[in-house]
């Protein structure tokens, strides 16, 4: 064995920076998370820290307002999953039919640009637009005879604004890799098809999406271990005390109660709940996935 | 079998980094144990020659959004700050902390122990920026450095503030406090021009002033009240019935308890309802709920409000950008609306609003730091901080001060970095000096010392803050806004959806959700004088 190890003694050399990389920078970090398990504190370090067991996460959940939060980070999750993975697939394909090359360069151009956007920003935009005196969208209403509406300062509206934005700005992003894998499919397939007599809607159902479901699968896979982490800045730039039953999640509660307020213990508690959480679901989509389609991450 | 070599690899490199992680970790982790060896070994160096030398020390600084700071290249080689260390015979190395990551980089600098000689903390000793610090033993105690190099500094600041950078359980002094004579800093400003216009008198009571938003609505004035996120720079009328509830509003009830001034019900239901008149009838946005910061600052200096909320301090500064949009514009601070006892006005600040905590570990040098910071209240700072440099900024004709007031951005950014900034130990109310030179700023002066200083409301404040609150950050006010529990509801009885008879329900709720810990604590706290401030 030690004779093998020779023989591709470069690839082994090649490979420790990148396993250097995930020690420090992802594993050894990870030793952290034991300050849930902790009343941590800053000047006593882990070695002094109090050792209080199950504490934070008994707070957590015994915590009056914890099952709605929990609510909403899971809705959030699943809409981010029904809209916001599921567009890109259906704008890539539909980027895949056009015909005119320049037209499609601009398209995808225009669309790729919010991306770079910060949410600060991004939350500005919409603001705007939907404000009741002078927003767009309102001014649009009012021809219909409709009243202006104060969006972000109802309950009702505020999930459909976050993913609504996100969608906005991500969507164009989320199109890459799919058109790339596009890319990948062999010509001679769809010529095939075509001396068979199947149309363009054939086409896509038999050949492209069949071809990009491998693809499908593995970012699905990706996404599902971020469920929980829809992200603390695109919401908290939304947020005001109007919207707040229906816009506060898991990610915006450990800003508020761990980290404005020090506790450090308490938010990791959250944070690595979330993780179990996220990993849980990971292993549960993985193991179907692979008897279903026998793609799988791992 | 390959396996086993590759993990015996990573455990080989994971043992090694973890070694290299631990040893740096170690002193910062416990730095009141490695403190006394540092103080030690720095004290068996040779300090002879300290004592003709400048004294080198390091010191954090918030930036405080002052754009000269902000677009220096380097601070440290500033003319100013040059000239500073000369007339000190110090060396500093000013550490720059961005004005809006200021606690998160505190709290940085602590956990990796790169903790400077100096460091400001933004009044008291148990804020969050300071993250526990002065409980941990970072600070020096300062009690006899003060007796012995500060004695300017003990007959120029206040007993007060003073109080606040003591420990009261050991009686010591922890930092040198920047001050605020006058905490009644927030004014109420209207535009007299419409007012003229409108033919209305200066209005004192709330009713009286929702006359004036309303004839200002029909002059069709956008904003008749300026209004903002969160009530924030907006609670004039929570001010007016006092129910403010923050932070240092805590005040004690006939039951013999200590609560927060909202518990007032039907003072709390009388300021929502005016809030919601002014809601219903136009007098504030309806979008007030979503107005940041930089839109609040927008319609004023635009001219599109005719009263609104801010710092007096300001006056001079937004009154000239308001003309230089509306040029026949006129400005001026006025009473704030009285309610039922006759009085009003806003929440006081804190009585410090900067402090300068000495590092343990530059005990030899702590000396030569409270020097430094004792020749800040004489004349020679005033003049040099008020002016600038002699010969270039300001011209000293035999006792008589010829000095140009600037005009230009650049100037007015340079002038509040030394007023303001650099000035690092002073009474910060206002610049006597600045303000005598202009119309604005004497209007300025006579507010503060005839009106703002008779009006404001303050209760019982708790600091450290009550363990309760922390717990339950639901129930802690953020600096100026009610609590986020109460703010939701009171905010939504404003917009029309909730009722506002349903204030008892809340405080119901806020009751259960944690708030009887947060009033038992607070009673048992204030009983026992317990780092209780009135």
């Amino acid at each position: 064995m030690l004779g093998f190890m020779w023989k591709y003694r470069t690839l082994y050399v090649i490979s420790i920076p990148g396993i250097l990389f995930f020690l420090v920078f992802k594993y050894v970090p990870l030793l952290g998370s034991v300050i849930a398990f902790q009343n941590y504190n800053l000047f006593a370090g882990f070695k002094g820290s109090p050792w209080v067991g199950l504490e934070h996460f008994e707070r957590m959940f015994r915590h009056h307002d914890f099952l709605r939060i929990l609510k909403n980070t899971l809705l959030l999750g699943t809409y981010d999953i029904l809209f916001a993975f599921t567009a890109p697939i259906v704008l890539a394909l539909l980027l895949n039919e056009v015909r005119l090359a320049l037209y499609k360069k601009i398209v995808q151009t225009i669309i790729y640009a919010p991306h770079f956007l910060s949410w600060v920003i991004v939350s500005g935009i919409f603001v705007g637009m939907l404000s009741p005196s002078s927003g767009i969208v309102n001014v649009i209403l009012g021809w219909f005879g409709v009243e202006p509406i104060y969006f972000l300062g109802e309950d009702s509206f505020i999930r459909t604004i976050l993913v609504g934005s996100g969608l906005w700005r991500d969507v164009g992003w989320g199109t890459i890799i799919y058109l790339a894998a596009l890319t990948g499919i062999n010509p001679e397939l769809y010529e095939a098809s075509q001396i068979d007599g199947a149309g363009r809607w054939k086409q896509t159902l038999s050949i492209t999406i069949p071809a990009l479901l491998p693809v499908i699968t593995v970012l699905f896979l990706l996404k599902i271990g971020d469920f929980m982490d829809y992200g603390f800045e695109r919401v908290f730039v939304f947020q005001n005390p109007l919207n707040i039953q229906n816009s506060e999640i898991l990610d915006t509660y450990i800003y508020k109660a761990g980290l404005k307020q020090l506790q450090y213990s308490y938010a990791t508690a959250i944070g690595l709940f979330k993780s179990v959480v996220g990993l849980f679901l990971l292993a549960i989509a993985n193991t179907l996935s692979r008897k279903a389609t026998g793609e799988s991450l791992y | 079998m390959k396996k086993v070599w590759v993990l015996a690899l990573i455990a080989s490199l994971a043992a090694t980094s973890l070694a290299a992680c631990s040893k740096k970790e170690t002193p910062g982790a416990s730095p009141s144990a490695s403190s006394p060896a540092g103080a030690s070994a720095s004290a068996e160096q040779p300090s002879e020659s300290a004592a003709a030398g400048p004294t080198a020390f390091s010191i954090s600084m918030r930036t405080l959004n002052v754009a000269y700071v902000e677009q220096h290249p380097d601070i440290n080689k500033d003319k100013y700050v040059l000239e500073l260390e000369k007339m000190t015979n110090t060396d500093l190395d000013i550490r720059l902390i961005p004005h809006n990551e200021y606690q998160d980089k505190m709290v940085q600098m602590f956990a990796t122990n790169d903790i400077p000689d100096v460091v400001q903390g933004s009044g008291g000793i148990s804020g969050s920026e300071l993250a526990g610090s002065v409980e941990s033993g970072v600070f020096l105690p300062l009690n006899d450095l003060l007796q012995e190099h500060g004695q300017n500094l003990l007959k120029f600041i206040p007993q007060d503030a003073w109080d606040r950078m003591t420990d009261s359980k050991t009686g010591n002094v922890y930092g040198i406090p920047e001050v605020l004579s006058n905490p009644s800093r927030r004014a109420t400003w209207i535009r007299t021009d419409l007012l003229e216009k409108a033919g209305k008198a200066v209005p004192t009571t709330v009713e009286e002033t929702l006359d004036v938003l309303r004839a200002f609505k029909q002059l069709g004035v956008e904003h008749p009240f300026a209004g903002r996120k969160n009530f924030k720079y907006a609670d004039t009328f929570f001010g007016s019935y006092d129910v403010f509830g923050y932070l240092n509003q805590f005040k004690e009830f006939p039951d013999g308890k200590v609560k927060p001034s909202f518990f007032d019900v039907e003072a709390m239901k009388k300021a929502i309802q005016t809030y919601k008149t002014m809601f219903d009838e136009g007098l504030i946005s309806k979008e007030f709920a979503t107005v940041e910061a930089a839109d609040f600052k927008s319609i004023v200096t635009s001219g599109k409000a005719g009263m609104w909320s801010m710092n007096a301090n300001e006056l001079p500064i937004w009154g000239a950008q308001l003309i230089a949009s509306v040029p026949d514009a006129q400005v001026a601070l006025i009473p704030s609306p009285v309610g039922d006892d006759g009085k009003g006005g806003y929440a006081h600040y804190n009585p410090v609003t900067r402090s300068y905590l000495i590092n343990a570990k530059a005990k030899d040098k702590a000396a030569g730091i409270v020097q430094f910071f004792d020749w800040m209240v004489g004349e020679q700072a005033e003049l040099f901080f008020s002016y600038g440099l002699e010969g270039e900024d300001y011209q000293n004709e035999g006792g008589t001060i010829k000095y140009e007031q600037p005009t230009d951005t650049e100037g007015t950014n340079k002038q509040r970095y030394l007023n303001y900034w650099l000035w690092m130990v002073q009474d910060t109310t206002y610049n006597k000096r600045i303000s005598e030179l202009s119309e604005s700023g004497k209007q300025m002066v006579d507010a503060f010392d005839n009106m703002l200083a008779k009006e404001g409301r303050r209760g019982i404040e708790f600091d450290p803050r009550l363990d309760a609150l922390v717990k339950y950050p639901d129930l802690s006010p953020i600096s100026d806004q009610l609590p986020p529990l109460v703010l939701e509801h009171v905010l939504k009885m404003v917009y029309g959806k909730e009722p506002i008879d349903s204030f008892e329900q809340v405080l119901e709720e806020y009751l259960s959700k944690g708030g009887s810990e947060v009033i038992e604590e607070a009673t048992a706290r204030y009983a026992n004088k317990e780092n209780a401030f009135k």
